[in-house]
């Protein structure tokens, strides 16, 4: 089901699959959490360092990959720590993006509740969500990559479209001083924009599921670049039209953004509701990439039938989204996923490939 | 497989009735919703005061006034034509309490229709109410709640607020109206640009001093004017700025987008100078401990109204010397605001933190926590120019 010789996606999907996975619900808290570590106007340049970072990491796990052609990294991981390690760090793997697709559904249904929906049940949110995102993903791959085609430009564009009418409470002395307190504070602010990707592990996968898998790395350089951009401009933008205070008061700040004007005249006037229910999309795609690959890994690592795992899943997902009894405990577990990335990080690219080339080092023979 | 089409049509029938309606929408026609907000000292009105007496009461203290305007009132059925033009489009009504949310709940025992704060506008507040509470503390849940929107304006009003909603024209909202007043602020700079609320949240977070614009009202009328000034570090209203100060702030600020300045001649008849332009530059100089700040301001303008018939506008002499004079009353104007900010009410509200914020953040740091002390004694120096360009169409 999974590795099918069809089911293949070309190189500008597979980009657009890894924005996708990466963009979602963090777009609302973005500003927020970074400028609280870095206290100083400055947080776009963490965020910029940040990304650049995050793209030579990406390279890392692709060059990884590359070297098992048609092997996610469920089954590379294998060949190289041998089964009983390998079936450990690809449990771990899963329940990270089982992980992080529950709190992008709850957070989902945060933001739709208290905006949207008032008075509609959590879980009549959640689980129409789950359930849409299930039927997709008996398409496979390719037909995830699709939907994310025809989602993205949508949401891309009414993000662009929202950004650009915010520009009459934009004030650039918001943003100065530059650098006013040293490099320091944009140091610090790494830690937290490295968690704002996470997410892009799943490129360990993607490589796998390629019809180029040579190109591999311009899709990752593109499909990372894309969500740079957009953070890059969601926090100056942010910080531009409420300034840093304003942005550490704010629950959502992008939203608050939005909510800080009106547009007459225009078809819409307020442009927070067209924002969100397109965006609700988009952390829809952000679910849905993970989902699939935890599934993927799931049906791979124990040899189970798909059809089994989507639904064995389906309640599993729900219930992690359930987990946050307060909304301090959904950005707490924020927190602690952007900490899992790392140690995921640390753990699965990092120690994998030290151990693939001291073997293949060693006894090339062996791999 | 008869039985297996009758099945699908019956998925579809049930896919389209439960995809018809929302989870728990309401129709517009029933609900209340209000473009202005008043809050005022703690005060029950008459009709209160006479439904308390009857038992309708509930246990509070009466720290808060609050009046809503709810437009428009008769959106439906009852327009008859004889009441076109006499009837209020609004009403407005006031429950007191010390909590704005049960406040506003408790509109729900008097009306039939619920509440919604989607459409706020503006939000006046009676200074009277604002030197006693911290406008932190009256505004809290306004900038927590979901309904109402960060864009709207906030202003003082040194009478009661609820006068100012009840003050306007027949068929007029005045809610609507003060949204519209702000949009003259390219006409005169008397006119503040508005502060809405996630400004205003910014501005209390950073514990900076500013001024909002204040609303005077008459039982038919109402007016800006001039600001009044909240302390950053209480939150409270200190005291009022007038007119010509206001427009100081904006000359100071760089902001000033029209209007004009008036001055007398040595005859004593005014003179009138139209701003076309203006650009202002703020400089904080740091020498050792000691902190000083210079104003370059530079205007370009129009000789609009000269009441001095003997003088000749179009006559180079004469334009050297009016501007002398517009600048001299520029500078007084200037002068009077530095003596209220420094002297009298010692805060900045005027931008001066923020420009030392930027051109010397590390000094910013050790002076931020009591800048407006710090502010009273440190010198600020002017340089006002102001250019006569053109005398408009008529030559004598």
């Amino acid at each position: 089901m999974f590795i099918r010789s069809d089911d293949k996606i070309s190189t500008s999907q597979t980009s657009i699959f890894l924005t996708n996975t990466v963009l979602g619900a963090g777009i609302l808290t973005l500003p927020r959490s970074v400028t609280n570590v870095v206290q100083t106007p400055d947080a776009w340049i963490s965020v910029l360092l940040g990304g650049v970072m995050i793209i030579l990491l990406a390279i890392l796990m692709v060059k990884l990959s590359q070297q098992f052609p048609s092997n996610t990294v469920f089954q590379y991981s294998k060949r190289i720590v041998g089964t009983i390690p390998a079936a450990v760090l690809c449990l771990l793997l899963i329940i990270y993006f089982i992980i992080i697709a529950g709190f992008e559904a709850r957070v989902m249904a945060e933001v739709t509740l208290f905006y949207l929906l008032e008075g509609t049940p959590v879980w009549a949110i959640i689980i129409s969500f789950i359930w849409v995102g299930a039927y997709l993903i008996f398409g496979g791959i390719n037909s995830i990559a699709r939907v994310y085609q025809i989602v993205f430009p949508i949401s891309i564009l009414i993000l662009l479209l929202s950004y650009f009418l915010s520009v009459r409470i934009f004030d650039i002395d918001h943003l100065r001083p530059f650098l006013g307190e040293g490099i320091l504070p944009v140091i610090k602010g790494l830690k937290s924009t490295i968690l704002i990707f996470t997410g892009f592990e799943v490129i360990m996968n993607l490589v796998a599921h390629m019809q180029h898998p040579e190109q591999a790395v311009k899709a990752v350089v593109t499909g990372i670049s894309i969500p740079i951009v957009l953070y890059l401009l969601t926090v100056v933008m942010v910080i531009g039209g409420l300034s840093t205070d304003g942005v550490l008061r704010s629950t959502w700040p992008t939203l608050d953004l939005l909510r800080s004007f009106e547009v007459a005249g225009l078809f819409f006037e307020r442009f927070e509701f067209p924002f969100l229910v397109i965006w609700l999309m988009q952390m829809f795609c952000n679910f849905i990439s993970f989902y699939f690959n935890a599934s993927l890994g799931i049906s791979q690592v124990f040899g189970l039938k798909a059809p089994s795992v989507f639904f064995g899943l389906m309640p599993l997902i729900f219930l992690t989204s359930m987990i946050p009894k307060r909304i301090n405990d959904v950005f707490n577990l924020g927190d602690a996923i952007g900490v899992m990335g790392i140690i995921m990080f640390v753990l699965i690219p990092g120690m994998l490939s030290v151990i693939y080339i001291i073997r293949k080092k060693g006894l090339k023979q062996d791999v | 497989m008869c039985r297996r089409q009758l099945l699908n049509l019956m998925l579809i029938m049930g896919v389209l009735l439960t995809q018809t309606g929302c989870w728990s929408s309401f129709e517009i026609e029933d609900l209340s919703l209000y473009g202005g907000l008043a809050l005022d000292e703690g005060e029950p009105t008459e009709t209160e005061q006479d439904l308390n007496k009857q038992g309708g009461s509930y246990p509070r203290k009466n720290l808060i006034t609050a009046t809503i305007q709810i437009v428009p009132v008769n959106s439906f059925g009852s327009k008859s034509k004889s009441d076109k033009g006499h009837t209020a489009q609004y009403l407005n009504i006031s429950e007191t309490g010390d909590s704005l949310l049960e406040i506003l709940r408790q509109y729900s025992v008097r009306l039939e229709r619920m509440v919604i704060g989607h459409h706020l506008k503006v939000i006046i507040i009676s200074t009277k109410l604002a030197q006693k509470q911290s406008m932190d503390q009256i505004l809290d849940f306004v900038l927590r709640d979901n309904d109402i929107r960060p864009s709207c304006t906030v202003f003082l009003s040194e009478g009661k607020a609820m006068d100012v909603l009840e003050a306007s024209r027949p068929g007029e909202v005045s809610a609507f109206r003060i949204q519209g007043m702000l949009r003259n602020h390219y006409r005169t700079s008397k006119v503040m640009k508005g502060v809405n609320l996630s400004q205003l949240d910014a501005l209390m977070n950073s514990k900076r001093s500013f001024v909002l614009q204040n609303i005077i009202s008459t039982k038919k009328d109402l007016e800006f004017a001039g600001a009044g000034i909240i302390k950053g570090e209480t939150g409270n209203w200190i005291g009022s700025l007038d007119q010509p100060d206001v427009e100081s702030i904006s000359w100071i600020k760089g902001e000033v987008q029209g209007g004009a300045i008036k001055s007398y001649t040595e005859k004593n008849v005014p003179v009138i100078y139209e701003i076309k332009s203006m650009k202002s530059k703020m400089k904080a100089k740091v020498q050792g401990d000691d902190i000083s700040f210079h104003v370059d301001i530079q205007s370009q303008g129009r000789f609009t109204e000269n009441w001095d018939i003997k003088n000749d506008p179009s006559k180079a002499q004469f334009m050297e010397e009016a501007e002398k004079i517009f600048e001299k009353r520029l500078s007084q104007m200037i002068d009077s605001l530095m003596w209220k900010m420094q002297s009298k009410y010692k805060v900045d509200v005027a931008g001066f933190g923020e420009c030392l914020s930027i051109q010397h953040p590390h000094v910013w740091k050790k002076v931020k926590d009591h800048w407006d002390e710090e502010f009273s004694q440190i010198p600020v120096t002017f340089d006002i120019k102001l250019k006569i360009t053109d005398f408009g169409s008529s030559l004598k």
